[in-house]
C-alpha cells in the first residue's frame, strides 16, 4: 500500500508539475503574442505619420502616404557641383584684360560682383584702387582681382585641398573643405581673398541653398571667400559679372587658347596676343614667378582724369623719401 | 481705326518736320539723310518690345539705365540720355538705328555685336514708353534674304578668304553687287572681325586677307561668319567650317606638375619610394622591440 501510495503521490506531483509547465509556456506564449501584436499595431500607425518641415519652418506631422519625393536635379547635388567645379571647362584656358588707360572708378564692376557672390559691401573679390608709384607719376586707379596664376602660392600652402587649380585656369575655394586657416591669406602676393569672419550677409536667406563652387554661394562663417572668374557664368557663354557691368569698357575677357578676348562693355572681339603687344601688356609682380593669367593695359592716354578727392587716397602709396 | 484711317504721307510729313526741328538734335551723330528715313521691317508690338528688353537689359542698360527711371549712368560724358525723353523720342527710328550701329565717343558701335533683328528690337522696346509713337513700317520684304546663297573657299597660297554672294531669283542667279560683307571668326565670347568692312564687286566677289596664325580647333576648323548688309535684300548671316586654322589642343593647366598637385598626380616612383620607406622604417622598428625582448627573455633565464 504504502508503495502504491508513495506511486500515487509520485504522480501528482510530478502531474502537477506538468501541468504547471504547460500553463506557464502557454501564457507566456500567448502573451508575448498578444504584446506582439499591440506593438506591431503601434508601430504601423506612427511609421504612417511622418514629421515634415515646412517652408515657413513649421514642424508638422502627416501621413506618409500623402508625400511625395522631390527629386533633386543635378544642379541641386553638392557632390556634381564640387565635381563639376573641380573639373572646370575642358579646352580652356580663361585670360582677363584689364585696360587701365580706361577706368574711372566707376565701381559698377564692384557693385556687380559683390551682388552676384552674397557679399558684405566691405569685402571685395574685386576692387578699384587708387594708385601711384612715384611723387612725379600721374595717379591712376586700377582695378584688382584674384590674378589667377598658373603657380599659385595659396594652392600650394592650402592643407586640405580646398582651393586648387583647375585645368582652365581658374582658382576656385570649395568651402565645404575650407577649415579657415587661413595660411592662402598669408601667401597670396595680391592680397585677393577676403574672410568670412562674420555671419554671411544673406545667411538667413540662402539657409538650404546647395553649395556652388563655381559661385562661392551660399558663403559660410569662418571660411575663405575670393574672386572665382566668376565660373558659373563662363559655363554658359557670358562673361563675368564685373567684365559685363562696367560702363567704361575697361574689361576684356576671353579663352588664350583661341587668342580672342572680348570687351565686356563694347563687346567687340580682339586678337589677345595683339593687345597685349600693340599697348604694352604687363602682369603684376612678374618677379614672383606666379604667372597671373590677368594681364594689364598702362594708363596711358587716360581717357578720364583722376578725381582730385582721390589724390590723398593715391599718394598714401609714395614712401615717405618720395613724398 | 483712327490709325489706320491717317494718311501715310500725312505722317511722313510729320516725320519730316519733326526732324527738321530736332536737327540740333541729332547734329552731334550726323546721321545722313537717307538712314534717317529708314524704318523697321519688323513691327514694334508689346512681344518685340519684350525681347527688345532682353536685349537692352544685357547691352545698354548699364550706362542709359531703365528707361523712365532717369537713373542712366551721370558721371559719364557726355550723360548717357534716358531714353524714355522727349528729345531721344523725337529722333527717328533710322536715327536710331544708325546710332545704334555707328556708335560715337563713349557709345559703342553694335553693328558687329547685334543683328538687325535685336537691334530694331531695342528700338521697339525704348518706343514702348512712347504712347503717341505710330510706327512707319519698311517695305522691305525680310523673307527676300533667304533667296541669298553665300559660298566661301579659301585659298591658302594667298592666304585669302574668297567670298561669293548670290541671289537666286525666279529670273536666275543674280551676284549682289556693291553690298556690305564683313567676314568674322566665332570665339567664345563674340566675333572676331577678319581683316576689313568691304563691298563685294560685279560679280558679288568679296576677298579677305586671312592671317594664317589664327588658333582653329584641335584639327584647325575654325567656324567663319560672313555678315552680309544689302539694301535690297536686308542683313544675312551665315556661317561655315573652314580648316585653315591652326590646330590648337593644349593641355589643361593642370597636367603638368607642380608643387601643389594632389596624391592623385604624383608620379608612381615618388609613391613607392615614400611608401617603401615608411615601411622600412616601421619593420626596423619592430626588430628593435624584438631584440628588447629577447634580451630581457635571456635575462629572466
Amino acid at each position: 500500500m504504502s508503495d502504491e501510495n508513495e506511486k500515487l503521490k509520485k504522480n501528482s506531483r510530478r502531474k502537477f508539475l506538468q501541468d504547471l509547465g504547460i500553463i506557464g509556456v502557454g501564457s507566456i506564449l500567448g502573451g508575448s503574442a498578444i504584446l506582439a501584436g499591440i506593438n506591431y499595431d503601434n508601430k504601423k500607425t506612427k511609421s504612417q505619420r511622418i514629421r515634415v518641415l515646412t517652408a515657413e519652418n513649421e514642424l508638422l506631422e502627416i501621413e506618409k502616404s500623402d508625400t511625395t519625393k522631390v527629386v533633386k536635379t543635378k544642379y541641386e547635388n553638392l557632390t556634381y557641383l564640387q565635381k563639376q567645379g573641380r573639373e572646370g571647362i575642358v579646352g580652356r584656358r580663361w585670360v582677363m584684360v584689364v585696360d587701365l588707360s580706361k577706368c574711372r572708378n566707376a565701381r559698377k564692376c564692384m557693385a556687380a560682383c559683390q551682388h552676384a557672390h552674397h557679399l558684405r559691401p566691405e569685402q571685395h573679390h574685386i576692387n578699384v584702387l587708387k594708385m601711384q608709384e612715384s611723387k612725379e607719376t600721374a595717379p591712376y586707379y586700377m582695378a584688382k582681382t584674384c590674378q589667377h596664376c598658373d603657380n599659385p602660392p595659396c594652392v600650394a600652402v592650402c592643407p586640405v585641398d580646398a582651393t586648387f587649380k583647375r585645368g582652365d585656369g581658374i582658382v576656385l575655394i570649395d568651402n565645404e573643405r575650407c577649415i579657415g586657416c587661413r595660411f592662402c591669406i598669408a601667401a597670396c602676393p595680391y592680397s585677393a581673398r577676403v574672410f568670412n569672419w562674420a555671419e554671411p550677409l544673406h545667411a538667413i536667406e540662402d539657409e538650404g541653398l546647395t553649395y556652388n563652387v563655381e559661385l562661392n554661394v551660399p558663403q559660410r562663417k569662418g571660411t575663405i571667400s575670393k574672386c572665382l572668374f566668376s565660373a558659373d557664368q563662363l559655363r554658359v557663354g557670358k562673361m563675368p559679372y564685373c567684365v559685363s557691368a562696367c560702363p567704361n569698357g575697361v574689361y576684356y575677357f576671353g579663352d588664350e587658347n583661341e587668342d580672342a578676348v572680348t570687351n565686356g562693355t563694347t563687346k567687340e572681339t580682339v586678337r589677345f596676343k595683339k593687345l597685349l603687344e600693340d599697348n604694352a601688356g604687363y602682369v603684376l609682380m612678374p618677379e614672383l614667378g606666379t604667372q597671373p593669367r590677368v594681364y594689364y593695359l598702362p594708363p596711358k592716354n587716360k581717357e578720364f582724369p583722376f578725381q582730385d578727392k582721390d589724390r590723398p587716397e593715391a599718394e598714401e602709396h609714395l614712401s615717405h623719401g618720395n613724398a | 481705326m483712327l490709325r489706320k484711317n491717317i494718311p501715310y504721307r500725312f505722317v511722313l510729313t510729320v516725320i519730316l518736320v519733326a526732324s527738321f526741328y530736332l536737327q540740333p538734335f541729332a547734329q552731334g551723330w550726323d546721321v545722313p539723310a537717307d538712314k534717317k528715313a529708314k524704318n523697321s521691317y519688323i513691327k514694334f508690338d508689346k512681344a518685340t518690345a519684350k525681347e527688345g528688353e532682353t536685349v537692352y537689359t544685357k547691352n545698354c542698360q548699364s550706362c542709359h539705365g531703365d528707361i523712365g527711371k532717369n537713373n542712366s549712368l551721370k558721371s559719364l560724358k557726355p550723360i548717357p540720355p534716358d531714353l524714355s525723353s522727349t528729345k531721344s523720342q523725337q529722333l527717328t527710328d533710322g536715327e536710331l538705328f544708325y546710332i545704334l550701329n555707328t556708335g560715337r565717343m563713349i557709345m559703342p558701335s553694335f553693328n558687329n555685336v547685334l543683328s538687325e533683328t535685336d537691334r530694331w528690337k531695342v528700338i521697339s522696346y525704348i518706343r514702348s514708353f512712347n504712347n503717341s509713337y505710330i510706327q512707319v513700317l519698311s517695305k522691305t520684304d525680310p523673307t527676300k534674304s533667304n533667296l541669298v546663297k553665300i559660298n566661301l573657299s579659301y585659298d591658302s597660297i594667298n592666304s585669302i578668304v574668297r567670298v561669293q554672294v548670290t541671289a537666286s531669283e525666279k529670273a536666275g542667279v543674280v551676284a549682289l553687287k556693291n553690298s556690305e560683307i564683313i567676314l568674322f571668326a566665332n570665339r567664345y565670347f563674340g566675333k572676331l572681325q577678319i581683316d576689313k568692312t568691304l563691298r563685294t564687286d560685279n560679280d558679288g566677289i568679296a576677298l579677305f586677307r586671312f592671317t594664317k596664325n589664327l588658333p582653329g580647333d584641335k584639327s584647325g576648323n575654325v567656324e567663319l561668319i560672313v555678315k552680309v548688309n544689302d539694301d535690297k535684300y536686308g542683313e544675312i548671316l551665315s556661317q561655315s567650317k573652314l580648316k585653315i586654322g591652326v590646330p590648337t589642343d593644349k593641355p589643361s593647366l593642370t597636367e603638368k606638375r607642380a608643387i601643389w598637385n594632389v596624391l592623385l598626380k604624383a608620379p608612381i616612383w615618388l609613391i613607392i619610394t615614400y611608401t617603401s620607406g615608411v615601411l622600412i622604417f616601421g619593420v626596423f622598428l619592430l626588430f628593435l622591440l624584438y631584440g628588447l625582448f629577447r634580451i630581457k627573455k635571456s635575462g629572466n633565464n
